[in-house]
This record gives C-alpha cells, structure tokens and sequence, in this order.
C-alpha cells in the first residue's frame, strides 16, 4: 500500500489536469451542441500565444525581444498565463462566426467543419513556429523538486494541480452563482426562450464559445511545462478531452470533472505497475462504464439525442 | 511459304522483344532504369515532425552538406545531383508511403534518411522490393542490421549494442549491479534493453525492473515515482528524441540525475543541444563530437557553419555527421563504381573502408559486408560541468575501438538478400 499510495496521489494530480483540459471542451458542447474537434489545436494555440509572450517564437532575436527578455520572467509568466488564454479566447471566436452556418444542422456539419480547423491552426503553427519541439521556461517560483512521504514531487505539477483545483471552481461559480452563468444555462436548455426575453443568442454563442477555447488556451499554459510543446501536441488532447466528456456524461460539468480524475487515476497507476497499458488503460475504462451505461456517468439526455 | 516466312521473322523479332522485355521488366522481379542524362535524384526520407522531427532536420542538413559539396565539383558521373525529401512523420506507415511514391512518382534513384528504427524497416522493405540503395542514416537498432537487414540497405549509426557494449562493464564497476531498465516502447527501445540485457548477464549485473514506455509519452511521473520505490544503482535509459527530452527535464526538475545512475544508451546531439547543463546527467554514448581533438574536425564545423549561418543549433552533432557522412560516401561509392546501377553501388559500399583520418574519429571504420552496418568508434561522454561555451556540451570519456564494441550477434541473424533476388535498378 505504501508504494500504491503515491501514484494515487499522482494520479490525483493527473486527473486534475485532465479536468481543466475537458473543462472548456464540456462548456462547449453542453451549451452549444457542438463538438468543437479544434478544442486540441486551441489548447496547443493558447501555448504557442504563451511562448510568445514569454520572448520565444516570433520575437526571439529581435530588438524587442532582445528587451522583453530583461523584463523579469516571473512577470513574463503571469502575462503568458493571463494573455494566452485570451488569445485562444479570440481565436476561439474567430471561429465560431464560421461554426454559425452550422447551427440548427446535423452534428456532423459542425464535427467537419472544427475537424478542418484543427487542421488549418496545426498548419498554421507550424507556419509561424516552426515543426520542432519547444519548452516554456519556468519561474524558479514554481520550478524544482519537493519532498513528501520520502519521495520525490515536481513543484511545477503540484502548482499546476492547484491551478486546475481553482479553474474548476471559479467555472463552477461562474456558471452557479453569476447572471451571465444562469443566462449561458438558460441558453443551453431553451435557446428560442433566452432569445424571446430579449438577449443576443449569437453573442451568447460566441461568447461562450470563446470561454471554451479561453480555458482550452490556458489548459494549454498550464500543461505544457509538463507534456512539451509541439504543432500535433491539439491531436493528444483532444482525444482525451473527448473521452473525459464521453465518460462523465455529455453537458455535465460534475461528470467530466470526476471522469478526468478517475481517467488520472486509470493512468497515474497503470503507468506504474503495467506502464505498457497507461495510455491504454483510459480507453478501457470508457468502454467499461459505456458499456453498462450509454450516456456516461452523469449523462441526462444529451441536446445531441433526437 | 511467304506466309511461313514472315511467321519465322515475326516470331524471332517479338521472340527478341519478349527477351528484351523480360531482361528489363522480367516476370520474376521488378528492374527499372531512369535516363542517365538526367539529374541524379536522392529522395530524402527524414523526419520533419514527430518525435524525431529535430533530429530530422539535422539528418537532412548533413545530407544536403555533401550533396552541395558534390554539385561543387561538378555533380556525380556529370549529372547534377537533385533532392526530393518528404516528411515520413516519425511514423512506419508513412515511411512506407512516402518511399512508394519517391521510387515510383517522383523516380528517386537512391533513398537516404531515417532516426526511427520503426521507419527505415519501412522504407528499407520497399527499397528492396524495387532494388533502390538505400541509406539508415541515424536509427540504430540492432534489429536494423540483424533481422530487418536488407541487401539494398546501409546502416551508418552505431547501434544499441555497440553502445550498450561500450558503456555496461564500466559502469556495473562504477555504480553497481542493480540495473532498472527504462525502456521507449518500440523497435529501437525494446532491442536495446535486450542488448543491455545479455550484457549484464554477461557481467554478473541484474536487472531489477524494466519500465515500458510508450513513444509520446510526456509525462514521466509514474516512471520516476516507480523508479525511486525500486531503487536501483543505475537507470539504463533507451528513450529517444522528444521523449528524451522530456525525460531529462523532468529527471532534472526532481534532482535525480545524480542518484541513481543514468546511462543512457545513445545520446542524440540534437535532443539536448540548448537544454541546460543539469539536465544532462549521466553517462551516455555517441560517434562523434564537434570538439573531438583529430584533423578535419575544425573544418568540418567551419564548413557546416558557412552552410548554415541562421540555424538554431551552432555546431553540429553526431545526427548530422551521420547524413553527412552516409551520403558522401554513397556518392563516392557511385564514382567509384562508375554507375548509378544498384548492385555494382552496392558491390562499392559492400567494400567499404574509411580511414580513422577521413572519418574524423579515433579509429578507421568499414561496412561489415555481411550486415551492411559501418562498423566504427563509439564514445561515452558526460556533461561537460564547468564550461563557459554553451555549445561544448560533452566532455569525452572513452573512445572504444570497432573491435571491442561490435554486435557479434547481427551477422547471425542478418540473411541478406542474393543478389539474384534484388531486381536490377540504375539511377
């Protein structure tokens, strides 16, 4: 047990991340009924914004680079993970004006039509960034190595758990306790009545659509200190995030929460005790679940059901 | 009888169409020529992006070094050498099609380029179905030139034997005899692990675990956590590329590239170039280094420093040498032969002997005939601690000769191909 424990806990950790990278794709699908397959390149997008700010990608070796670089890396770091989400956030709007066409259509219009963008911004970053594999510098703040139960932690996973601990929770209280929350959820259950009463559905749309990707920008930040950073890294993601929402109930914010820590869970200890099964084990736990119940752990009858 | 004899003299002449035909195109294999007053053209298979995407594009820069070099001088057989490279992905499947649509649409004459062992078994199966040359510039598992081997490839790296080979003994004497084998989870990985395997059986070592890892994987928190449960003396890595790198970062965020050892099996010089100094702990192997103290060596970097003023990387690496070096001496075998045909370049590499001078390494190497794998030195090398240039990385432990570091099992496992049974094909 006491070997066990330790990789519960890093799986605890994992599972954490998973949620705050299933967090913006579940908004999206629970409120707008679309599978937005661009959530991945979104994720990777908000990263590559990061790197930027942070004195990578674009301006590295020009002047203004040059002297970005003297600025403190800490406050860099805060910057990146406050601006990079937000530029994911446009972009995520950005493409909702073409999702629109899609609206009141079969899914499989708005599946083809975010498949191609994932496709357009995995280009487009190797365009502008290059093919390689890049790092995001950490402050020494969040760097470096801590000492629990004898064993050896990363600070930077730790910090990115907590991170994931406080998203999940200031969604939930957005989407709770604020009127704009109670609006989006309105908008999710009867769109024609949010509309009647006199709000903008397609600013609600794009709006909501931006916070997904926002939150897959800054899922984005926050892990790829950990997993790297490359142009493909969208296609790792976004499996996951898919099953995660598969698992815990399509629309259901509790669902995928718990879904993403059982799937850190599956992963932190298969990885090891049969560490050839980690990546494998999260899809066995999905046909498990699914196979006794359709519509995940906490799916109510999905808005994509007719 | 004027019908007869026009039925003899239409008989020998397709009779003679038929043989013709046949010694060209043959019922039994497939032969091809392009027309030799055309550019010469090499089709680049190396990674532009997946794991190996890096180590890629420093595997191409090489080749194309030595091709420039060539053109220099005037082509090859007066034919202006040309090159077509497409992306193989770091994936077999797509290794397979682009060396399909290089022989066939785009009439490559020979194939160079690979840093995944899974890839150039790919590309190397379709080569030899067409009989095109092929060169494995930079993937080194010993199932390349054992089971996998083919008569149309060449193997230029050193393989996970011959540095496993150069690195076990040693360290079962410096560090100890609890070995932890953390394994990438594919061709290269798993016949390295093996190598390492028998060799520490060989010297008395033990493997306590092994610790598959899947290629992709970024995060290596259950393996450093099941890693410190188990407690090893040394930690025998065989994890490539982006893996790697991830590994190393994380292995140094923790502080654990001290305690336990780390011997990592091949150290390719684009996964670290740029990384910090603690990330490269531990004692790991490579065929050559930019500040090797030998003739040419100078030159050499002077050289790839005018070609490549802009690149990120400064100096080159071993992944470079590989593709400079495999190609040129593809090159020169084709002068040599005085054709393009594949069995008589074939015949030339087969032969092969470079000079420890001419290849710029410790001790002279040559193509073992009998498993197509250049046969040369291997070096162990650590971090460089202490050093104000940022690009001289690695401080050279040893240099072990061809002799002591060769993989003695290949040549048993290696059947290549009769020279019968690789259709004829002439660039």
């Amino acid at each position: 047990m006491s070997t066990l424990l330790p990789h519960i806990f890093n799986g605890l950790t994992l599972g954490l991340l998973f949620a705050l990278i299933a967090l913006g794709f579940t908004l999206i699908v629970g409120v707008m009924e679309v599978i937005n397959l661009a959530h991945g390149s979104l994720f990777a997008l908000g990263a590559y914004f990061a790197l930027t700010i942070l004195g990578g990608g674009w301006i590295e070796g020009t002047a203004v680079g040059d002297w970005w670089m003297g600025v403190p890396l800490g406050a860099r770091y805060v910057l990146a993970l406050a601006f990079g989400p937000v530029l994911a956030g446009v972009a995520g709007m950005a493409l909702e004006l073409c999702v629109r066409r899609t609206y009141g259509k079969a899914p499989l219009y708005g599946l083809l039509l975010t498949f191609g963008a994932a496709l357009v911004i995995e280009e487009a970053i190797r365009v502008g960034w290059g093919t390689g594999e890049k790092s995001l510098p950490l402050p020494q703040a969040i760097n470096g190595a801590v000492l629990i139960g004898g064993l050896i932690f990363s600070w930077y996973k730790l910090f990115a758990a907590g991170f994931a601990l406080i998203a999940i929770a200031a969604v939930w209280l957005f989407l709770e306790r604020t009127p704009y929350g109670a609006i989006i959820k309105a908008g999710a259950h009867d769109s024609e009545m949010v509309r009647a009463l006199g709000y903008d559905l397609s600013r609600l749309r794009s709006l909501v659509f931006g916070l997904g990707s926002a939150l897959a920008g800054l899922a984005g930040v926050v892990m790829v200190p950990i997993w790297g950073l490359r142009p493909h890294l969208g296609v790792d993601v976004v499996i996951p995030a898919f099953l995660i929402i598969a698992l815990g109930g399509v629309g259901s914010f509790w669902g995928a929460v718990i879904a993403a820590i059982m799937v850190g869970l599956a992963v932190g200890i298969t990885g090891a005790y049969a560490s050839a099964w980690s990546m494998m084990s999260m899809y066995l736990l999905l046909i498990a679940v699914v196979s006794f119940r359709s519509r995940g752990l906490f799916g109510r009858k999905s808005a994509l059901e007719v | 009888m004027s019908r007869n004899s026009l039925s003899r003299r239409s008989f020998f002449t397709r009779s003679g169409a038929l043989i013709a035909g046949a010694t060209l195109i043959g019922p039994w294999k497939l032969n091809r020529a392009y027309a030799a007053d055309k550019p010469l053209k090499l089709g680049i298979t190396s990674d532009a992006s997946g794991q190996y995407a890096n180590s890629g594009a420093s595997d191409r820069r090489g080749m194309m070094m030595a091709i420039e070099e060539f053109n220099a001088k005037g082509g090859i057989l007066g034919r202006k050498i040309e090159t077509v490279h497409i992306d193989t992905e770091t994936t077999p499947a797509t290794g397979t099609r682009v060396a399909e649509r290089m022989i066939t649409r785009e009439e490559c004459g020979f194939l160079i380029g690979a840093v995944s062992s899974g890839v150039a078994n790919a590309i190397s199966q379709v080569a030899q179905k067409y009989g095109v040359v092929y060169l494995n510039t930079n993937s080194s598992s010993p199932s390349e030139s054992g089971e996998n081997c083919h008569r149309v490839k060449f193997v230029w790296d050193g393989n996970g034997t011959n540095f496993a080979k150069a690195a076990v003994k040693n360290s079962i004497d410096s560090f100890g005899k609890k070995w932890l084998l953390l394994t990438n989870d594919y061709v290269w990985g798993h016949d390295t692990a093996a190598a390492t395997r028998k060799l520490l059986e060989q010297y008395g070592g033990e493997v306590i675990d092994e610790i598959l890892v899947p290629q992709g994987t970024r995060d290596f928190s259950s393996a450093l956590l099941s890693i410190q449960n188990a407690a090893p003396s040394v930690v025998a890595a065989a994890v490539g590329g982006d893996d790697q790198k991830a590994l190393r970062q994380q292995v140094a965020q923790l502080g654990m590239g001290q305690k336990p050892a780390w011997i990592n099996n091949q150290q390719d010089w684009p996964d670290v170039y740029g990384l910090p100094l603690d990330n490269l702990f531990g004692v790991f192997g490579t065929t050559w280094y930019y500040k090797l103290d030998l003739p040419g060596v100078a030159d050499f970097v002077k050289r790839y420093q005018e070609m490549y003023p802009d690149t990120a990387m400064r100096v080159p690496g071993n992944v470079f040498y590989n593709g400079y070096m495999s190609t040129r001496e593809l090159l020169r075998a084709i002068e040599r032969a005085g054709t393009t045909s594949n069995i008589a370049v074939i015949k030339q590499l087969e032969g092969l002997k470079v000079s420890a001078e001419d290849r710029m390494q410790h001790h002279d190497a040559w193509i073992d005939p009998n498993t197509h794998q250049m046969q040369q030195t291997i070096y162990l090398a650590t971090a460089n601690e202490g050093t104000q240039d940022t690009d001289d990385m690695f401080k050279i432990l040893t240099s072990s000769s061809p002799q002591d570091v060769e993989d003695t099992d290949a040549a048993g496992k290696c059947k290549l191909e009769s020279y019968d049974d690789t259709p004829t094909f002439d660039a």
